[in-house]
């Protein structure tokens, strides 16, 4: 029956929930869902995290190359980060090379990487001018359901967090590169951004402010991509982004840095007991 | 190549650090003394004729909420997504199809080899990507959905070995939990042939093994993958890579069509789980409406007595 | 044709110049200098499209970004996003339900805060072609220098120094956010004084408006 009334009135089923202060899926309009993580289940990738926010699901890999760094900045390495929206994660997405909204979600979370300064490219840097470490971190999404750039931003984060760099020795005369696998070093991640998405409904009397929305959430709330996005990293913002949609008034604004806040500081707890447990497993 | 202007890109010399690691570089004797001990046990313990379906084998459905129907199938490493979504028209088609068409893509992922693979749709993807659909159109039935079109999408996360029969086995469970009209349960697996050895359900290293083509001339050495139809008896696909000759190959399907039963009662486990489960949701949600009703039907009856009371 | 603005007294813009009807063969279409940094947005619509891309609701909005070196890459796409989606809150699209509309940018000039100029550029382009709209929006660019003070519509060598910049755009009606792209690492609290400079700035940037379709008005 609900789900009749949901296709003939989609505006006013929703409707009929928030002005009812509680959103389809029996949420709050500030609750988040739950993450799941799981880090180095891929054997192949150097370092990997799978990571699922309700629905969302989303896998990071990391492939370590080498290279020489680029003439005008010869003592930086390469950050190279990619997100791939399969034709599996959801019915909106056809098989062919990637769609303008798969190259715009990952700008932003290659953008929010790199303004987070959470990476040093100096620290990749092995040799300056001759050799330096090429991380691919590929993330791919296996299931869209909405605040598709937070879980990237939490899988990539846990897998660069477990990213152990392989020893180089680099012979200047003869330009010999040897590599040591078995003896690593972690890879220095200052600070841990976090990124939290918000949907703006527009009630006639009032702005409603929804927190982690699902992809239903997004559509009814002038459609995909028009997320508020605040992005943290140690109570310093790196990036709040924001692409039409319905209007944000200040009130709203207030309470989603308040809340991105609150978050920010559970996905640091989840984030770092994943990771505590997973050293646990690696001693025994 | 091109440069993809649609993604970022690396530096174009970039190369893995493995190469210049000490043992990268391995003659084909060392690499075959590392797959077999003196005991005849794999380097994962297996014997030489005993499958991951056994123990190592895990499979599950619905975990795309996105899809129509999903499944997960994990043969130890190798770990392979796949997803089925609602039939729709025929895109770019003008002639009246009698029989629906499968669409089916499979994908690596960048990470799921020791090399980075490059995101571009490469020669591997394609054959398999045909592959998979040839085998799967003899199971579907598909004079019940006439020009349509069911996609099916393949996405392996981790390869390691049997990429091809893992692919088919989740295929074939994604279909039937999107409920798809099918003939029968399909399952499929593979072999590699290494000279008088046969692996059944190899895993990379194997697999890489048994398509170099060794010194000696006419030893047999390829990889055979081949899916089944369990109650029908048949075959709907069969893959051979490499030279062998006609002995191998025949002692090679007796063993691949048994390996194909055992896999059976794994897949119909987790469809009987999935039936119980959709009825207890449904049982669930019956009687969820059974209450609201009777709540309406006391507020309805209030209601009435209000009004009879002016 | 231009048109120049006196020099605001409380806020220092960057001059801006614009020329309507800039393109004969377009529905409409403007050229838009702030300061040194110049864009030219040509709209034609609604029109005909492909059926793949219609929707019954409302008008599909196709944006294009030409840079100047014409290499296509994934900022570019980021941008148009950028656009698109700003442009989408603003026209009434539900007016031209199985039509398309399509807006052309091209980069001329780049001296700092180019994104702002042309989202301001397209929305004078809007205006121009005659399609219904919702509102208009002002974009404006602010960037925070090393010392954290904000500087508004930042040349080509604050940006090269700054450590954040920041675009905002407000609609004209509420004057609220609609949207918000920012680099660069900064705190909360010069976010929020940021955020009320530009949105103070933002009403220079619709006098300039209501003064220019005056004009134009005028002469028709």
């Amino acid at each position: 029956m609900a789900e009749i009334y949901k296709l003939i009135h989609p505006l006013k089923y929703f409707n009929d929930y928030i002005s009812r202060e509680i959103r389809p899926d029996g949420r709050k309009f500030h609750e988040c869902r739950n993450i799941k993580l799981n880090v180095n289940s891929l054997k192949t990738a150097e370092a990997s995290a799978v990571v699922k926010c309700g629905n969302t699901t989303v896998v990071c890999g990391i492939q370590l190359e080498l290279a020489s760094p680029k003439a005008e900045e010869p003592d930086f390495g390469y950050l190279v980060t990619n997100l791939e929206l399969p034709a599996l994660c959801s019915s909106k997405y056809r098989p062919g090379p990637p769609s303008d909204h798969a190259q715009v979600t990952n700008y932003l979370v290659s953008n929010i990487i790199v303004n987070s300064k959470c990476i040093d490219l100096k620290d990749l840097c092995i040799v300056p001018d001759k050799l330096a470490w090429v991380l691919y971190c590929d993330m791919v999404c296996l299931d869209n359901d909405g605040s598709l750039v937070d879980a990237c931003i939490i899988a990539l984060i846990s897998s660069l967090k477990t990213l152990r760099l392989p020893t180089v020795t680099y012979d200047a005369e003869t330009e010999d590169i040897n590599v040591d696998p078995d003896i690593r070093t972690p890879l220095k991640v200052y600070g841990l951004p976090v990124a939290t998405s918000f949907s703006v409904y527009k009630l006639p009397e009032r702005d409603i402010l929804i927190t982690d929305p699902s992809i239903y959430e997004e559509e009814m709330c002038g459609g995909i991509g028009s997320n508020f996005i605040v992005c943290s990293n140690q109570s310093l913002l790196c990036g709040t982004q924001k692409f039409g949609g319905s209007n944000l008034p200040p009130e709203s604004q207030e309470e989603a840095l308040k809340i991105s806040r609150d978050r920010a500081n559970v996905v640091e707890k989840v984030i770092e007991t994943c990771l505590a447990n997973n050293c646990e497993i690696n001693e025994i | 190549m091109p440069l993809d202007y649609r993604r970022f890109n690396g530096p174009e010399d970039s190369v893995s650090y493995k190469r210049y690691t000490n043992k990268y570089y391995k003659g084909y004797d060392e690499l075959y003394k590392e797959l077999v001990d003196d005991k005849g046990r794999r380097k994962d313990g297996r014997a030489l004729d005993e499958a991951r379906s056994m123990c190592m084998f895990f499979a599950r459905t619905d975990l795309i909420s996105q899809a129509k129907g999903s499944a997960y199938i994990e043969l130890k490493k190798t770990k392979v997504v796949c997803s089925v979504f609602d039939p729709r028209e025929i895109p770019h088609q003008n002639e009246f199809s009698q029989l629906g068409q499968l669409y089916c893509e499979v994908k690596f992922a960048p990470f799921s080899c020791a090399q980075q693979r490059r995101p571009h749709v490469d020669a591997e993807d394609k054959s398999l990507s045909v592959a998979l659909r040839q085998a799967l159109e003899p199971t579907v039935c598909r004079h019940l959905f006439p020009n349509y079109q069911v996609d099916v999408f393949v996405y392996i996360l981790e390869h390691d070995g049997a990429c091809l029969a893992a692919a088919i086995n989740a295929a074939g469970l994604a279909l039937a939990n999107a409920s798809v009209p099918m003939y029968d349960i399909i399952t499929s697996s593979s072999v590699a042939i290494i000279g008088k050895k046969v692996f059944v359900d190899p895993t990379e290293a194997e697999e890489h093994l048994a398509m170099m083509s060794p010194e000696t001339e006419g030893t047999n050495h390829g990889i055979i993958t081949m899916s089944m139809l369990s109650e029908l008896k048949q075959v709907s696909d069969f893959v051979q890579i490499g030279s062998m000759d006609i002995e191998c190959v025949t002692e090679a399907m007796d063993i691949l069509e048994k390996e194909c039963e055992n896999i059976v009662p794994n897949i119909q486990k987790v469809l009987v789980h999935n039936v119980v489960q959709s009825f207890n949701q449904r049982k669930q949600l019956e009687a969820e409406a059974k209450e609201r009703e009777i709540a309406l039907n006391v507020k309805m009856e209030e209601w009435k007595k209000l009004l009879n009371a002016g | 044709m231009g048109i120049e603005e006196e020099k605001p007294k409380a806020f220092q813009l960057k001059p801006m110049k614009c020329e309507f009807n800039f393109l004969s063969k377009s529905d409409g279409s403007a050229i838009l200098s702030q300061g040194d940094t110049v864009a030219v947005v040509s709209v034609n619509g609604p029109l005909d499209i492909k059926s793949t891309s219609q929707s019954i609701e409302k008008s599909t909005l196709e944006v294009l970004y030409c840079t100047k070196g014409g290499k296509p890459s994934v900022a570019d796409r980021y941008k148009e996003n950028v656009i698109r989606q700003t442009c989408e809150a603003a026209v009434l699209g539900s007016l031209y339900p199985r039509t398309g509309i399509t807006v052309t940018i091209q980069e001329l000039e780049d001296f700092g805060g180019l994104l702002s100029c042309c989202l301001n550029c397209t929305c004078l382009a809007l205006l121009n072609s005659g399609v219904s709209m919702r509102c208009t929006y002002a974009a404006i660019t602010c960037a925070i220098d090393e010392s954290g003070d904000i500087v508004l519509e930042p040349s080509k060598q604050h940006l090269d120094t700054a450590r954040a910049t920041m675009t905002f755009v407000f609609d004209s009606r509420e004057k609220n956010l609609v949207t918000s792209v920012t680099e660069g690492v900064f705190s909360e609290d010069t976010y929020k004084e940021a955020l009320a400079r530009c949105h103070a700035a933002s009403d220079l940037v619709f006098n300039f408006y209501r003064e220019i379709i005056r004009k134009y008005a005028n002469v028709i």
